[in-house]
């Protein structure tokens, strides 16, 4: 992988525009302050479960810039299970789920999501929540005594997330 | 009674409505009065909305905070998930320009978010505002014997900086909660590991829950004690799955705590919806009384 980040020889060539977008993210710019220790590795999850999944070597790819490694189609970014270990062990507060999670903010800028992240995305925007709503939950709840479900003003939501005109880069 | 706004979330009050009707009936008996946030949203979920855009994700979480603002309380969560939203997003809007790029938001629907309501995770009202011997002093049929293995799952505990719940290396919290009830916590091998849900591919969580469910088969627990709705239907569902695809003996019922105290406080297994479990914890009716009446 580290050879990608060489090109003409040894010399390593970063790709700041990559990091330049990146840092415009919510805690995007965090993998500046990473060292390389490693520390999130020894109990990441998906480290250890799948041989693709490198916490280090993400941050390290974002270090050199190597977006089109990560903002693709099938991307690495998806085997973190969001346990948040990484985040609770980086001595550097570099918090790499969060920059995992900026880079996800990313690849749905370029329109690519696993299906399911699709789906419960588009349940959420249509109708503020997650569970799609059915009258059958309705009868669940009443036999329990629950009342019907409280309704969500869908139209506040969807007014919440049209992104500001300028100066709102996300 | 204390009174806190009562946030939720998705999952329990549409998937698992016998979670929400425990904590309706529990905590009133430990002088807690959960007050309904009419108009709350998904919180958003800090898996797959927050993956798509931070700044929504924060603008949405903040709506739902301000309502319990506008009430003037702090507010309680019953999900981790839920927690991890709101939590985090209460502790990233403390920085005035990303505060100030949400309210431009919330301007839009005439709101505006503080910061002025905490946000607690249920087991935190137990531990902190009730007490532990309150809630012992609740259990009226207590679950001596019961081998409850303990799954705290992640968004619980970490990061623990911004959830300030427990120590993430050596928590207690559920340990305690277990033992008021009068069952016995047992701590498996990987009581550390992730349930897996949030993970977007299928064979990685599959292994880890076939480590996980085989350390907790090793201690002979009866049920798995657990306080997440997606580490429950990962447990539930998800466990049936897991013992297919690699077949083995997988069969320990997964409870959510607020229902095993409910149950422990007295209320019929029947009124619980154990019953709708796939793994169904059927050990408890052990503890039920014996009627002191002949049954018809």
């Amino acid at each position: 992988m580290a050879d990608n980040g060489k090109q003409n020889g040894d010399v390593v060539k970063v790709n700041f525009n990559f990091r330049r977008e990146l840092a415009r993210k919510v805690e995007g710019n965090l993998a500046n302050y990473c060292y390389q220790c490693g520390a999130c590795v020894g109990d990441c999850p998906a480290a250890y479960y799948s041989d693709e999944f490198n916490p280090r070597e993400i941050m390290l790819k974002v270090l050199y810039g190597l977006g089109d490694e990560l903002i693709r189609e099938d991307s690495v970014l998806w085997l973190c299970t969001n346990c948040y270990n990484c985040h609770e062990r980086c001595p550097q507060d570099v918090k790499p789920v969060e920059v995992i999670i900026s880079m996800k903010n990313m690849l749905a800028d370029a329109g690519i999501y696993p299906k399911g992240v699709d789906r419960v995305i588009a349940t959420f925007e249509s109708t503020g929540r997650t569970v799609p709503y059915s009258a059958s939950i309705d009868n669940r709840r009443a036999k329990f005594g629950l009342p019907p479900l409280s309704p969500v003003p869908v139209d506040e939501i969807k007014q919440l997330l049209e992104p500001a005109d300028k100066g709102d880069e996300s | 009674m204390k009174r806190f706004a009562f946030f939720p979330g998705c999952l329990i009050p549409a998937r698992y409505p016998a979670m929400e009707f425990a904590i309706r009936q529990v905590l009133p008996r430990l002088g807690i009065e959960p007050v309904d946030l009419p108009g709350a949203s998904c919180c958003p979920d800090p898996i797959y909305f927050k993956s798509k855009d931070k700044v929504s994700w924060l603008s949405v979480a903040a709506r739902n905070l301000a309502l319990a603002e506008a009430q003037g309380l702090d507010v309680f969560t019953n999900c981790s998930g839920c927690t991890a939203t709101l939590s985090e997003s209460y502790h990233l809007l403390k920085d005035d320009k990303l505060r100030a790029r949400v309210n431009e938001r919330l301007a839009r629907i005439g709101m505006e978010y503080r910061g002025t309501s905490r946000v607690r995770h249920i087991v935190t009202l137990l531990r902190d505002v009730a007490g532990y011997d309150t809630v012992a002093a609740t259990v009226t049929r207590p679950l001596t014997g019961l081998k409850v293995a303990i799954h705290y799952g992640c968004h619980l505990l970490k990061p623990s900086k911004i959830m300030q719940v427990d120590d993430p290396n050596n928590p207690t919290v559920m340990e305690e909660l277990v033992k008021a009830v009068g069952a016995e916590p047992v701590r498996h091998g990987n009581w550390y590991l992730c349930c897996g849900k949030a993970c977007q591919v299928e064979d990685l969580p599959a292994k880890m829950m076939r480590d996980l469910l085989a350390t907790v088969n090793e201690k002979q627990a009866d049920i798995l004690g657990l306080i997440c709705p997606t580490c429950f239907s990962q447990f539930d569902m998800g466990q049936l799955k897991v013992a297919k695809q690699f077949d083995e003996d997988f069969h320990t019922p997964a409870v959510y705590y607020l229902q095993l105290l409910a149950f422990a406080q007295g209320i019929p297994y029947d009124d619980l919806g154990f019953g709708d479990q796939r793994i169904k914890p059927e050990v408890l009716r052990n503890f039920e009384e014996v009627p002191a009446t002949t049954e018809s």
